[in-house]
Parts: structure tokens; sequence; C-alpha cells
């Protein structure tokens, strides 16, 4: 019966193919939202760990979170390297991370910090970073730089640096007199700390002495620099990481009304669950669609399968007469529906993965999403399968209507 | 409070659901000292002069004898740590979302849950039961640091 049903489609190739083809696509959609939403999610999820605020100038919480983290968007204003000072003082305050954003180098954001960074920050689940090769930075003119950037750029250690002004993927004013000695590269982590190239906090300054009237007026040597004052006058953010988690409350209130300067602190966790709530919205609504996609493409597959039946009475007829009975050829129907929806999803997952395969590597390097093109997972294996139950039961449809069909039927010439 | 709070204790050991082997249902005024409820700490003095002005959270004392308690607390989760799809470490709050007109819960009102097995993210827009081992932490007072903690055993969807 299997191999009949499958003559039977190849008989009609041009037909089956096309169905197959609406069924492909309307299953990659499907699949390919979810994908991209799950992998979303869990990029953005797993890229911090362990801090307990992050405080930054007066801000939405979504907005700190994105430029901060995720070197998404840019930072509404710096805050001064005093209220930092007086606020990683404050007795609840276990570890501190100072983020200073701005410049680039070769489109990859260039973040200005101490020591602490290494030390504390942790991404996924509370796993530190770790170098793959060399060391973290110790002198004011080192950098250390993300496995991407590595990679992308094929730096080796003690390679020079030299950090562009701005944050876009060129800059045409370059700290050129202040080349960076690359002395550590991290291991990957699949987060945008990747992207991201190290360099000290005194470094960033050293590098901006000069170009107080916003463009360079000066051009300073290494020694020249060393020799100024190179405390930051300001920072753009940092992460805070509480000695007992039930305080965080109230350092977040004390921080969002201090008086000297507006800041705002906010809790990772919760911004980020604020964030997925915004974004729902517009996930639902995406999902919907991709649904009416393969509602759309299973109800083609019927037209078909209902339009190909009156053609196909006689046939049917034929195959009574040689002596199969009703309940054969409602299976042959039903078989055929299912076979078109089976090839169909298969061909559909094989088109995404394939497309994946390829465009992984360009998503991930433009938006900074990592697509990993696995293995379907539970919720990707539940739309297909409801896919699949869908079609088989539509196919029933077609499959009924050929069991009422009687020998004489189609037999009869004038029909 | 307190009767209602055994009185309901008793409830559940008369008709035992499945979770009241031997946890004990817990209600937030039983997280404060008796001498604190009795007699509420003064509100954290002002001080003009300071930048940080505004006091950040009153500080409570633990009630030291539930320590190690197997308890069942109801409330709302503030997520700290976990993944896209679970949550394996929440604050527990007794009200939903921050009120931005007073301070933050004090101390003893906010109890730090780890979760090992993961909660669901979906289950935890509403009110939950958590249920597990309560510990006292960080006996310090002056320090203001003494919390409780607890290892949950399991995370569920808030149902009266």
């Amino acid at each position: 019966m299997l191999i009949l049903a499958l003559k039977s489609l190849w008989a009609r190739r041009l037909t089956a193919g096309l169905t197959l083809a609406s069924i492909a696509i309307s299953v990659m959609l499907l699949v390919g939202v979810e994908k991209v939403r799950v992998e979303m999610k869990e990029s953005f999820a797993r890229t911090l760990s362990g801090t307990d605020l992050i405080v930054g100038a007066r801000t939405g919480q979504i907005n700190l979170l994105l430029y901060s983290v995720f070197r998404l968007g840019n930072p509404t204003n710096n805050i001064s390297w005093n209220s930092y000072q007086r606020i990683s003082q404050h007795k609840g305050v276990a570890w501190t991370i100072p983020i200073a954003l701005g410049d680039s180098h070769q489109g990859f954001r260039v973040l200005g910090t101490n020591q602490d960074y290494f030390r504390h920050y942790a991404y996924g689940r509370n796993q530190p970073l770790q170098l793959a090769e060399g060391r973290p930075f110790n002198d004011t003119f080192e950098a250390v730089i993300g496995a991407e950037v590595a990679q992308k750029l094929g730096y080796r250690l003690g390679d020079p640096l030299i950090i562009a002004h701005g944050a876009g993927n060129t800059s045409f004013s370059l700290h050129d007199d202040l080349p960076f000695t690359l002395v550590g590269i991290l291991a990957p982590t699949g987060t945008p700390v990747d992207k991201t190239v190290h360099v000290r906090l005194d470094g960033l300054e050293a590098i901006h002495l000069g170009w107080q009237s916003g463009r360079k007026t000066l051009t300073l040597s290494p020694e020249q620099a060393r020799a100024a004052d190179l405390t930051p006058a300001s920072i753009t953010a940092f992460m805070v990481g509480m000695n007992n988690k039930v305080q965080v409350f109230g350092l977040q209130r004390a921080i969002n009304g201090y008086r000297a300067e507006p800041l705002s602190a906010i809790l990772p966790g919760s911004a980020l669950h604020e964030l997925w709530s915004l974004l729902g919205i517009a996930e639902k609504a995406i999902a919907f669609i991709a649904l009416f996609v393969v509602v759309a493409g299973l109800l083609g597959m019927l037209t078909t399968l209902l339009a190909g039946l009156s053609a196909r009475r006689r046939e049917l007829a034929i195959l009574r007469a040689l002596g199969a009975g009703p309940r054969h050829l409602f299976g042959l129907l039903a078989l055929e529906a299912a076979l078109l929806t089976t090839l169909g999803v298969l061909l559909g997952l094989a088109l995404l993965y394939g497309s994946l395969q390829l465009l992984a590597p360009l998503v991930q390097a433009q938006y900074g999403l990592l697509l990993y093109p696995g293995l379907p997972e539970a919720g990707e294996w539940r739309l297909v399968g409801l896919t699949l139950l869908a079609g088989m039961i539509i196919g029933l449809l077609p499959a009924a209507r050929a069991y009422y069909y009687s020998v004489n039927d189609g037999m009869s010439i004038n029909q | 409070m307190k009767y209602i709070a055994i009185g309901l204790t008793a409830l559940a050991l008369l008709a035992p659901p499945a979770w009241a082997d031997d946890y004990s249902l817990l209600e937030w005024d039983d997280l404060i000292p008796l001498e604190e409820q009795l007699n509420p700490p003064p509100f954290p003095e002002v001080d003009h002069e300071d930048e940080f002005a505004i006091p950040g959270q009153p500080i409570g004392k633990v009630v030291p004898g539930l320590n190690g308690r197997k308890v069942r607390l109801p409330g709302f989760v503030v997520p700290l740590e976990g993944d896209s799809k679970q949550v394996t470490a929440f604050l527990l709050v007794p009200y939903f979302g921050a009120c931005i007109h007073v301070p933050p819960p004090p101390t003893n009102q906010i109890v730090y849950v780890e979760y090992p097995a993961g909660a669901l993210v979906d289950d935890l827009w509403d009110a939950v039961w958590v249920t597990g081992t309560l510990h006292t932490v960080g006996a310090s007072n002056e320090m203001g640091d003494a919390a409780y903690s607890l290892q949950g055993t399991s995370v569920e969807p808030y149902q009266i």
C-alpha cells in the first residue's frame, strides 16, 4: 500500500510537489520562529549571572540593562566617579565592576573596567570568565579581548591595538598615538563578552587626554599620558554584588533616591523579566502568523487532494474492480495525505536547519544572536508533531470521500 | 493574626493535603520576632546632610527558632538567577511589585530562595507556594545582615 501511495503521488508529481513545497515552507516558518524565540531568550538569559544590581544614569530599567550588559543601544549618560566610589563603599556591597563604554576597535566595543571584572563577572550558571591565553591586564596600555574578536581579527598575544573614538563600525578619529598591547584572550562564552575589547579605566582615560573639546587637540606619548592624573571623571555604569541579597531592595531604593546625582539601579533578573513580558505580545503575534501559514499550507493540501479525487474517480473505480475494498481506498488516500505532510515537514526542517547552518554566523555577527543549529528542542518537536497530526486528520476527509465512491460511480461513462 | 496562623496550621493538620507531610504552613508575620511585632523598630533617622539620604530598608531581626524548620510559605517571586525557562534563585516577598512610595519590605520580610531544580518561568507571574527548609543566616545583628534563606524543594502556583 505504501508503495502504491508513493507511486500514486509520483504520478501527480507536479501538484504533489507544489503541495509539498507549501507545507515545507510553512513548517520552516513555524519552527524557525519558535527557534529564534527560544534562542533569543536563552542567549539573553545566559549573559549575566551573579550580579545583584546594575547602576547607571537615570533611565528606564530595560534600557540600562540593554546598553550595559548587551551593548545594545547607547548609554543615556555617564555617572560620576564620586558616586561610584561612594556606593561601592556602602556596607552592603560585596563587590562592584565599573563599566565605561563609548569607544570601539574595528567595530567591536571597547569596555573600560578593572581587575574586578575578571574576578566577579559571571555568565550562564554562575560561570566565571576564563582566559584561553595570556593574563588579565596589569598595565594602563594593556588589553584583553573576547574570543570572537580574536578569531575575527586573527590577533595574537603581543599585537598592538588602536582604539577608535565612537562606537560605529569604523571611525575617522583614531586614538593612534597611544596603542594598546594585547595580553590576554578570553575563552568563548557565547555572550557579548566575546565581542568586547577590555582595557583598564585609566587606559581609556589616557587616550582621551587632549580630547576635551570633542576632537583630538594634542598628541601624547605613552610616557606623557602616564604622568597625567588618570583617575576617570566618569564611568557608564557599574555592576554590584551584595553581601546579603535580601538587602538588594534597600540599596536599590537608596541609589534611586541618591541626592548628589540622578541614578538608576536595577535588578537584572527582573529587568529581563520585564523585557520578556514586553516582547511577549510581539512574540505571540508572530507565532500566530506562523501558525496560520501552516493552516493555509494544510488547507492547500486538502484542496489539492479533494480536487484530485474527482479526477481520479476512474482510477479508484479500477482499483475497486481489481479487488480493492472501500477500506483499501480509504487507507490509500489517508496514506497519501500522511506522506505529503511527513515529507513536507521533513523538507521544511531540512530547509530550516540547512539555512541555519549557513546563516547562523551571519546572524551572530549582525545581531549578536547565537543560533545553535543543533537538534530541535521540545517546543519545536511539539509544533512538528501537531502539524503532522493536523495533516493526517485533514487527510481523512478525502479518504472518507473515496470510501463512499462505489465501483459503479467511477465506471459509468458520463458522470 | 497569630491565631489564624495556628488555626490554619491546625486545619492543615486535621485534613492533611498531599504536601502537608512535615511542612508547616508559615505566615509572613511568623518571620518577625514577637517583640518586634509588638514594638516595631523606629523608622531610620533621615540625615539631611547625607547624599544617601533616603533610608534604604528597615532592618528586621530573625526568629532563631525557625532555623532548620521545614516550611511552606506563599509569596511573590523576584527572579535573580536562571535561564530563559526556569528560575533557580529568587527573592520571595509578601507583595507584588516595588511600591516606590514606602521603603521596601524589612529584611526579615524577604526570603532568599535557592531552588536548584528550577521553577518554570511561566508559573512566576502570580503568587506561588514555596516549600522547603528555612535557614537563618548571618547572625550578627548589628550589621543588619541577618536574614532568611530557604532551600526550596518545591515551587508551585498559589491556590487557596
